[in-house]
């Protein structure tokens, strides 16, 4: 495995930490009290070129394929200098869900049509996956496309859907042959003007509060031919393909985040005094920022294996669900780790420490949850 | 080729699972729930890597991966 980065590489992940640091952190903490999208935030984002990181540059990227290392790093620097965990989530999760799978599976219409707009923020993308009775399961999805004469009608609701209530298309997965199992289900793009289409009202939720979430219905919703991804029967490998790449580069900013915290929170338990010294000179306190940075570089080195065994090609089902669940519980213990060090500051929402608790939690849920992700490293180890 | 897949299947991914029949290299794999999509994950990195080959993911589709004898067809015609 090599683990050095070009000067090139280290260079853009500048770039991207002053550019969000610039740009990004602007009354973060208001929005997530009333739960405030700010679209002109994803619209700089777009303009500096994040989502283009996720397109071939024929259709709106830097390279002329995607460079899942460069965009590790980058997400990396975005998640360090934007003190709002809900917009890289938002951002990755349409890089990653969204135009990855048109990348690797649409054909030359479809990149056109949408990663164009996806990539340059004319476009917000979400991805349909989970269903009220299909979670975990979620090959036991009931949503159904069934054929009509130039195209499917679409049926059922999907529900959690990230950028969804906002969403100006969504890459949706439908049963289109439910005798076939899992090599029944098909990926379907729908356009948020289509009829029989309905996306539900923002739905508040406990962290990452800047990113709206909701339901989506589909009604005898027509899609066209035209805007199947891939073969019928491709929804598994789509949804197999993008979920490594998704794991990786979702967690790649809660690395930065968490690299952030760190130091904040070195900052304050040197700064802050009590019984005449600096808390940090408290054991207490200083075995807890140990535990921080043991948390930080684990992680750190899970996520650069995958990101690298995935430039070369290979598959890292084991090392994804380890990063996975690694990465996302620490930010977890970390953030409790950073209140408890704040003392009564770090539970006050106005220092902007709790919130980062608030956001971890959806960490261990979303993108497989952690009791998935130790099914997975239980089962490749033969259990 | 046929004997090596079936062998990985039954030895690496069905050790624990209590099959009526046999597994033919006519039974449906991940359709019939044989293996869950982990174990066709694993299926699919076993193959490229025993018989080096890339699978690209436009190809894990079900004329390809359906079973043992479709595994076999896609393997011979790269
Ligand atoms: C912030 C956020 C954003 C999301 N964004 C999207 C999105 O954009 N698109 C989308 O399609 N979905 C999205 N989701 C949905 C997410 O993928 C699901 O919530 C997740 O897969 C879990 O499904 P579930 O909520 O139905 O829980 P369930 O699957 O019902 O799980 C409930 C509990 O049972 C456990 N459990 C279930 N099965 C097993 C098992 N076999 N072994 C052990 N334990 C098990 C789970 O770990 C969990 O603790 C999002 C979720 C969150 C929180």
């Amino acid at each position: 495995m090599d683990l050095s980065w070009s000067k090139a590489q280290i260079e853009y992940k500048k770039k991207v930490i002053e550019f969000a640091e610039q740009n990004l952190n602007n009354s973060i903490s208001e929005r997530d009290h009333v739960l405030e999208f700010s679209r002109e935030d994803w619209n700089k984002c777009a303009k500096f070129g994040i989502q283009g990181l996720a397109s071939p540059k024929k259709y709106g990227g830097h390279e002329d394929d995607i460079d899942i290392l460069t965009a590790t790093l980058a997400m990396e620097g975005l998640g360090y200098g934007c003190r709002d965990n809900g917009l890289p989530f938002s951002l990755n999760a349409q890089m990653w869900t969204v135009q990855l799978p048109i990348a690797q599976f649409g054909n030359a219409f479809q990149k056109e049509k949408y990663l164009k707009p996806l990539a340059s923020g004319e476009w917000i993308g979400s991805h349909g996956l989970t269903e009220a009775n299909a979670g975990s399961d979620i090959f036991n999805m009931e949503t159904t496309a069934t054929k009509v004469d130039g195209g499917y009608l679409l049926n059922g609701s999907k529900r959690l859907i990230t950028l969804g209530p906002i969403c100006d298309m969504v890459l949706v997965f439908a049963k289109t042959n439910p005798k076939l199992g899992k090599w029944g289900v098909s990926g379907f793009i729908v356009e948020s003007n289509s009829k029989g289409f309905k996306r539900s009202a923002n739905k508040s939720k406990m962290g990452l509060r800047t990113v709206p979430i909701g339901d989506l219905e589909f009604k005898d919703c027509f899609v066209p031919e035209e805007n199947r991804l891939g073969k019928e029967g491709a929804g598994w490998s789509i949804t197999i393909a993008s979920l490594e790449y998704d794991r990786c580069n979702i967690l790649a900013s809660q690395l930065g985040a968490m690299e952030y915290q760190l130091e904040d929170t070195i900052k304050f338990v040197k700064g802050r005094k009590q019984f005449g010294q600096s808390i940090g000179g408290f054991q207490s306190i200083s075995n807890r920022i140990a535990d921080m940075k043991l948390r930080l570089e684990t992680s750190r080195l899970l996520l650069y294996k995958v990101a690298w065994l995935k430039s070369q090609g290979k598959s890292a089902m084991m090392e994804a669900a380890l990063l996975k669940l690694h990465l996302s519980e620490s930010f977890i213990s970390s953030s409790l780790d950073a209140i408890r060090c704040h003392g009564g500051s770090g539970y006050l929402t106005e220092f902007e420490v709790e919130r980062n608790l608030r956001d971890a939690v959806g960490g261990v849920i979303y993108a497989g949850t952690s009791d998935i992700q130790r099914n997975i490293i239980s089962q490749i180890l033969g259990l | 080729m046929e004997q090596v897949i079936l062998k990985y299947i039954n030895e690496q991914l069905l050790f624990d699972n209590e099959m009526e029949e046999d597994l033919d290299s006519d039974t449906d794999l991940l359709g019939s729930g044989i293996l869950d999509s982990l174990g066709m994950v694993q299926l699919i990195a076993f193959v490229e890597k025993e018989f080096m080959v890339k699978v690209p993911p436009e190809d894990m589709v079900i004329e390809n991966f359906m079973n043992v004898d479709s595994v076999c067809a896609y393997l011979l015609s790269k």
